[in-house]
């Protein structure tokens, strides 16, 4: 008997597992407030066998929006919730992560606008402590550099301690802190100016600044600078409401076998720092973006200062010829020029693309990543093929 | 937290004492809470993610402070919302063991183990995700152990209490994304005589 117990309770102890939550399919609604002649743009089917390959071969889900001379055109395909079997919308809203580095680049634009800055001015000018003395090059660091990765401080996302303990509380939320004690006293890429190279600390201290001066939290600032003005309802910084009603599920494909399991809760870090934490739909990204290009949201000068660019010494081999401005960068893709931004969180995707020659204009973003549907959402040959699909 | 650690080998010394007179088999028994840590990085994290080891060992060579010795294991642990795994391993173990009663040990290991998911998991198969029974994942563990124990009386048999930092590797864990994951237990544990 006590055998027989034993076997039950081993049994129990495999099969203890979380199940999914059931979810309402009523709280995936959403509509546009205009008439959506998607179905009628004379690219459609193009646009749609997109979407659909992705899905055919292990994506989750992705929505995706284009901008072009025949209009905006919105689109989805595959799941927003496997466990609760609802099809994916354009109008879901996601995560996008890192693209909240160009609504922090904005911000600090229209600050240094409205004179509450100097982008020239040395971030250790309005910040100290700890978060200046012990992360290296951040005494010396100007709010530019910080903005174009171009300051050599180092990426606390790559720090190993970092990436084991987030592994190790999936559901831990993070505040700017605690996430930057992973770059105190580490070494720096390089001096400031001399390089540039990506990173998320930088953009948490031009966060912390943002906050100090505007004596507000960041997602406050970024509703009453940027979303509110522009309309975007269903954008907001993740620290307002980490996992909003509607947000479709994350998934990992984390052992690269297409075998997802869900992680809609599992970016904590990414909730309330200004290097990610973006949530949106493909539609207002693309809002955002074409109106920032066109001057609605910055000046013209600010905007020549974001468009100004540095080329890293080192050339990425896996991907497009890369130059850094202020919160995006410009890609050279066999399309001619685009302006860019990425983002992703654990089980999420997002990239968007501005061409200047044309204002063509591309959001797409997955529910999925990791493992072997990373290459099919974020890689150079993923990318390539959406951009050589939809734009003319 | 130290205060937790004194109860708990206060605890298990009464089994020890109780069960470990005159007998032969030497068991191992611990508890452990396992993380996902860079090893020699932290000591106690949190949250606790709790897993359990029993296993046993035989001498190679004795001599009267120390000895060579095989053990061999089988854990499980559960990590909440990334995995849990069931573990075979086998360790070769070095054991100092000082006059007043007090043993430091090293011991490096290899072994078994598979994984499974602590949540729904979902297949693509034929175009299509669907909701399937874990399988699981087949995983390599090496370890690497430091153990500082505390044997109750001067017997060859005596019980033994012991504290085990256990720093181990998952291979392979996500291929082309994490290649190796590092992981670390620390054990509270007694070995008894059967």
């Amino acid at each position: 008997m006590k055998k027989i117990s034993l076997f039950f309770l081993f049994l129990c102890l495999l099969t203890a597992c979380t199940k999914g939550e059931d979810i309402k399919p009523e709280s995936y609604n959403c509509n546009y407030n205009f008439n959506d002649l998607s179905q009628v743009n004379p690219n459609n089917l193009v646009y749609q066998s997109v979407l659909d390959d992705m899905t055919s071969k292990g994506v989750v889900g992705v929505a995706m929006s284009v901008y072009s001379s025949n209009g905006i055109w919105l689109g989805a395909s595959g799941k927003a919730d496997l466990h609760n079997n609802i099809d994916m919308k354009s109008c879901n809203i996601t995560r996008v992560g890192s693209i909240v580095k160009m609504v922090t680049a904005t911000v600090i634009l229209k600050l240094q606008e409205e004179g509450k800055l100097n982008i020239d001015d040395k971030i250790s000018n309005y910040l100290n402590g700890d978060n200046i003395n012990k992360i290296k090059n951040a005494e010396k660091a100007t709010i530019r550099q910080l903005m174009q990765h171009s300051s050599g401080i180092n990426n606390y996302i790559h720090s190993l301690q970092f990436q084991t303990a987030s592994l190790n509380n999936l559901v831990k939320e993070w505040n700017a802190h605690e996430l930057l004690k992973y770059s105190y006293n580490e070494s720096p890429y390089f001096e400031p100016d001399e390089d540039v190279r990506y990173s998320n600390t930088g953009y948490i201290l031009l966060g912390l600044l943002i906050e100090k001066l505007e004596g507000k939290p960041l997602y406050q600032v970024f509703d009453e600078n940027i979303f509110e003005p522009l309309g975007l309802i269903n954008t907001q910084f993740a620290g307002k409401n980490p996992v909003p009603e509607g947000i479709v599920r994350g998934y990992v494909d984390l052992y690269s076998n297409l075998n997802v399991i869900e992680s809609t809760y599992y970016s904590g870090w990414d909730y309330y720092t200004a290097d990610g934490g973006l949530i949106s739909n493909v539609y207002d990204m693309n809002v955002f973006f074409r109106a920032l290009m066109n001057g609605e949201i910055i000046n013209a000068n600010s905007l020549n200062q974001m468009l100004t660019w540095k080329t890293p010494k080192e050339v990425e081999v896996d991907f497009f010829p890369i130059s850094y401005g202020l919160g995006i960068f410009k890609i050279e893709t066999p399309k001619g020029i685009a302006y860019m931004h990425s983002g992703n969180a654990i089980g999420y995707d997002a990239n968007m693309f501005y061409f200047p020659s044309d204002n063509t204009t591309i959001v797409y973003a997955s529910n999925s990543n990791y493992g072997k549907i990373e290459p099919l959402v974020s890689s150079k040959q993923a990318m390539e093929k959406i951009i050589n699909k939809t734009k003319e | 937290m130290n205060k937790y650690i004194a109860i708990l080998l206060l605890a298990f010394s009464f089994p020890a004492i109780l069960l470990g007179q005159e007998k032969g088999i030497p068991i191992n028994i611990s508890f452990f809470n396992e993380s996902t840590a860079v090893p020699f990085t932290r000591f106690i994290t949190t949250p606790i993610h709790p897993g359990i080891q029993l296993g046993t060992e035989f001498n190679y060579k004795v001599k009267e402070h120390s000895r060579l010795f095989q053990t061999a294991n089988i854990s499980y642990f559960y990590h909440n919302y990334l995995a849990q795994g069931i573990g075979l391993n086998t360790e070769f173990g070095y054991e100092y063991r000082l006059k007043f009663g007090l043993a430091l040990q090293g011991l490096l290991g290899v072994g078994y183990m598979h994984t499974f998911a602590t949540s729904d998991e979902f297949t693509f198969s034929n175009g299509q995700y669907i909701k399937k029974v874990d399988k699981g994942n087949s995983r390599f563990y090496p370890s690497l152990s430091l153990d500082l124990g505390y044997y109750l009386n001067k017997n060859k048999n005596s019980p033994k209490i012991f504290i085990r930092y256990q720093s181990w590797i998952e291979y392979p864990y996500s291929p082309g994304f994490i290649d190796i994951m590092s992981h670390v237990n620390i054990h509270i544990g007694t070995k008894i005589f059967i």
